[in-house]
């Protein structure tokens, strides 16, 4: 497979791949170009967004059309011939999610260096994300790699041999990347509701086509190709904007160099906001409201009767006034959002009391920004255990995300495609450097979002709010809400609420760049969810069909009908996914390391023993994946609310171990699955080999 | 539960198949540089509120690395594993050029 032998042949292959990479992103600027020229001759944003979503999504299904396949070697693993530098490209846009481009600035907004007491987070993303790719080069990849495999359960099969071994990894593949690929569709669908104003649902299913051409025509190779294509734009989407502001701010549009002076002001805007009496009467505010729905917890269902009524009295009253159809849509609508029952209430009002809890805090709850760690070392009992608690909570998501890394397989699978064991590991390192172009970024951009809305949306008036805060507002006001709590009809820190998803929308808008831009971001969100569902689903597939339905018992098919067969599993599975995720379950980002830890639990223990130590037996390694996977999915589960509700409670993990978020499970996963297989495998390990003299005798 | 394997219709794949065993320098080269990884990760962030009150360049220190400096180290640990395992692999493919048979140098990657 490794394409020794043609060494002129290869060059020459290399430079036609870096011509047309070159066409490509001139094609794109010059496509921005005149979409920016356009604008300015006047024409109108509701264009723009659906053309940017419209074109992107043609392009990349072009390239599946183009790069369609049959053939087994190519739907899996592309040939085995694709270049380390674009394998790391690939690869990258792969690994670059919908939570990484969405998500991952607008966390280091709201969670500065290290998150929050309950809720670990800032930069522990970043690093987690980044070092786990010294695990994957040094640890995984090119062992991998040098075993000519197909899939990550692959793996298992062939070092530990016997059927279990697979079985348990193509389900743990199945699952974790299930997780994560419901995250996808859930930020595709966000972006293409936003881009063309149509419903969150409508918009998932307009994203899905597009990830479906791709995986479905061309498998592996194709989708090596089209991520290649959303790199470039997803590399361009976030550049853009964060040389903009560095630009309008700090006069140089290299972020990461020059951001540091803005820290320093941030920390003394912070003190300034920390003294300001208005914003202790917002804090005052939040927190009555907050007292308010702690009263009604008290009688749940009275309160909930008197709610009911109080809207059936306000559409009464909108009727006789014969007011406003808007109105008495709205307050019907208020209506039908009134929890069904009881329950129902009382679980969102609990919500709801901690939301406004939450808010009732200097700086709406936000931490300061470049300060590590909640608490003081040197304060009172208290505040140390508040400060070791964040500072263990920190580490182990930082953890968890780091070997979580070195278990995913759809990132493990992409080392496949490289020609030679060589190319894997400098795959790997390409990959790594074409994700820190990005990530170096995030952090200055969520510093420089910060540095702006505390200079220019801060003190504010109501009257005179940018018109994008509105429009993001009706996306869905947990994106974005902005209240006047204390009526003074300026805007407060305290009283601007930005979800997660949405700042590294909003950075155009927030900004002053020209729309245009706005669309390309949307546009690289849009590539960032589709280029990682791409290969999450084809790994869901590859396990399901490959790993499972053909491992069970030998059956009779042509490589053709295999690959046929993984590629109506692969819309089945999408169309699954598009379903859990029209349910909304939750933020981006809890859902995707939710997924970390239950890979970092149930391959990487496993994994590692079975390519460092020799005497990893089978049961050793079945032993280890069901530990480790049970384990985290365990505690996980253990701190559902829904499910503490309805089982009963010596089922359940009680409290947090050692203070660590459920988050975090990896760090019990980890330890459990590597201590169990090293256990069970001393124990069953077979008797001594006779010594091969002997047998010659 | 368990079974011997599987009559199974792919041959390469129907037994246990035990790693080869890990060249030192291999080894070594791998502890030092996830020694170092541990080391830019995990000790500083432990550390990183006493790194903060030092300030290089208008940075708080301990912000830095965990912004910018951790990644770059990240990036040149995969680097230096790169071009350090080449090498590993240029002198062995040497040695074993210099007996007369010389062995396709692919057929046993170390990784």
């Amino acid at each position: 497979m490794a394409e020794n032998g043609a060494a002129d042949g290869d060059k020459a292959y290399l430079w036609r791949l870096h011509r047309i990479l070159a066409t490509y992103v001139l094609g794109v600027l010059g496509f921005l170009a005149l979409m920016t020229w356009a604008e300015s001759r006047g024409l109108s944003r509701h264009w723009i967004g659906p053309i940017f979503l419209f074109l992107s999504v043609m392009v990349y299904a072009g390239i599946g059309v183009y790069g369609r396949t049959t053939d087994a070697e190519e739907y899996y693993v592309a040939g085995r011939r694709i270049p380390p530098m674009y394998n790391g490209m690939a690869a990258a846009a792969d690994w670059m999610s919908a939570a990484s481009f969405i998500s991952l600035s607008g966390a280091l907004y709201l969670q500065g260096f290290s998150g929050t007491p309950g809720h670990a987070g800032g930069l522990a993303y970043l690093l987690g994300w980044t070092g786990g790719f010294c695990l994957v080069a040094i640890l995984v990849a090119p062992h991998l790699r040098a075993m000519g495999l197909y899939t990550v359960p692959d793996f298992f099969q062939v070092r530990f041999g016997g059927r279990w071994p697979r079985v348990i990894a193509a389900l743990a593949a199945v699952v974790c990347s299930f997780t994560y690929v419901v995250a996808q569709i859930y930020g595709v669908g966000l972006i293409a509701s936003r881009l063309t104003g149509v419903q969150f649902e409508i918009g998932i299913m307009l994203g899905l086509g597009g990830v479906l051409l791709c995986s479905f025509l061309g498998g592996m190779r194709a989708i090596t190709w089209t991520q290649v294509a959303q790199y470039v734009v997803l590399l361009l989407a976030f550049l853009i904007p964060v040389s903009w502001l560095a630009y309008k701010q700090l006069g140089n549009p290299v972020a990461p160099l020059v951001y540091g002076t803005q820290i320093s002001k941030i920390a003394d805007m912070e003190a300034e906001l920390l003294a300001s009496p208005a914003e202790y009467e917002v804090v005052a505010a939040y927190l009555a409201r907050a007292r308010d729905y702690e009263a009604r917890l008290e009688n749940v269902e009275a309160a909930l009767e008197d709610e009911r009524i109080a809207i059936r009295e306000k559409i009464r009253v909108l009727r006789a006034k014969n007011a406003d159809v808007g109105l008495i849509v709205a307050a019907s609508r208020e209506l039908a959002a009134l929890p069904r029952d009881a329950t129902a209430a009382r679980e969102r009002w609990t919500k709801l009391m901690q939301e406004n809890y939450e808010r009732a805090q200097p700086l709406g709850g936000l931490p300061r920004h470049s300060h590590a760690y909640a608490g003081y070392p040197d304060g009172t009992p208290e505040e140390q255990a508040v400060f070791t608690d964040s500072r263990r909570n920190f580490l182990a998501l930082m953890f968890c995300l780091m070997v979580g890394t070195a278990g995913l397989p759809h990132l493990l699978m992409r080392y496949y495609t490289s020609p030679t064991v060589a190319g894997a590991r400098a795959s790997v390192a390409w990959s790594l450097f074409f994700i820190a172009l990005l990530y170096l970024s995030a952090p200055a951009l969520a510093v420089l979002v910060k540095f702006e809305v505390m200079n220019n949306l801060v003190g504010s008036h109501f009257d005179a709010l940018p018109n994008w805060i509105a429009q993001w507002a009706r996306v869905d006001a947990s994106l974005l809400s902005i209240e006047d709590m204390n009526g003074d009809g300026l805007v407060q820190f305290g009283e601007i609420h930005l979800g997660a998803d949405l700042i590294m929308l909003a950075t155009p808008e927030l900004g002053g760049l020209p729309y245009v831009v706005s669309g390309l971001v949307a546009a690289g969100g849009l590539a960032a969810a589709l280029s990682t569902a791409d290969g999450l689903l084809l790994t869901i597939s590859n396990a399901l069909v490959r790993d499972l339905y053909f491992q069970a018992k030998p059956r009779n098919a042509s490589p053709e009908q295999r690959v046929i067969l993984t590629k109506f599993t692969l819309l089945a599975v999408a169309l699954a996914a598009a379903f859990v995720a029209a349910l909304k379950p939750s933020d981006i980002l809890p859902l995707v390391s939710a997924s970390f830890s239950l890979a970092a639990s149930a391959f990487v223990p496993v994994m590692v023993l079975g390519i460092f130590w020799r005497g990893t037996t089978r049961q050793g390694a079945v032993a280890g994946m069901l530990c480790g996977l049970g384990l985290a999915a365990y505690y996980m589960l253990s701190h559902v609310p829904s499910l503490r509700a309805t089982l009963p409670h010596w089922l359940l993990a009680d409290g947090l171990w050692f203070g660590i978020q459920p988050i975090s499970a990896g760090v019990f996963g980890v330890p459990a699955g590597l201590v169990s297989a090293v256990l069970v495998s001393w124990l069953t390990r077979p008797p001594p080999l006779r010594p091969p003299v002997r047998l010659e005798m | 539960m368990m079974q011997p394997p599987p009559p199974s219709h792919e041959a390469e794949l129907a037994g246990p198949f035990p790693p080869d065993l890990h060249d030192v320098r291999h080894l070594q080269l791998k502890a030092g540089l996830l020694l170092l990884w541990a080391l830019v990760s995990f000790v500083a962030m432990y550390f990183a509120r006493d790194l903060e009150a030092l300030v290089v360049g208008g940075w708080p220190l301990g912000f830095w690395i965990a912004a910018q400096g951790a990644v770059l180290v990240f990036i040149a640990i995969v680097v230096v594993y790169c071009w350090a395992m080449n090498r590993f692999e240029r002198q062995d493919a040497a040695q074993a050029d210099l007996p007369s048979a010389p062995p396709a140098p692919q057929s046993h990657p170390h990784g």
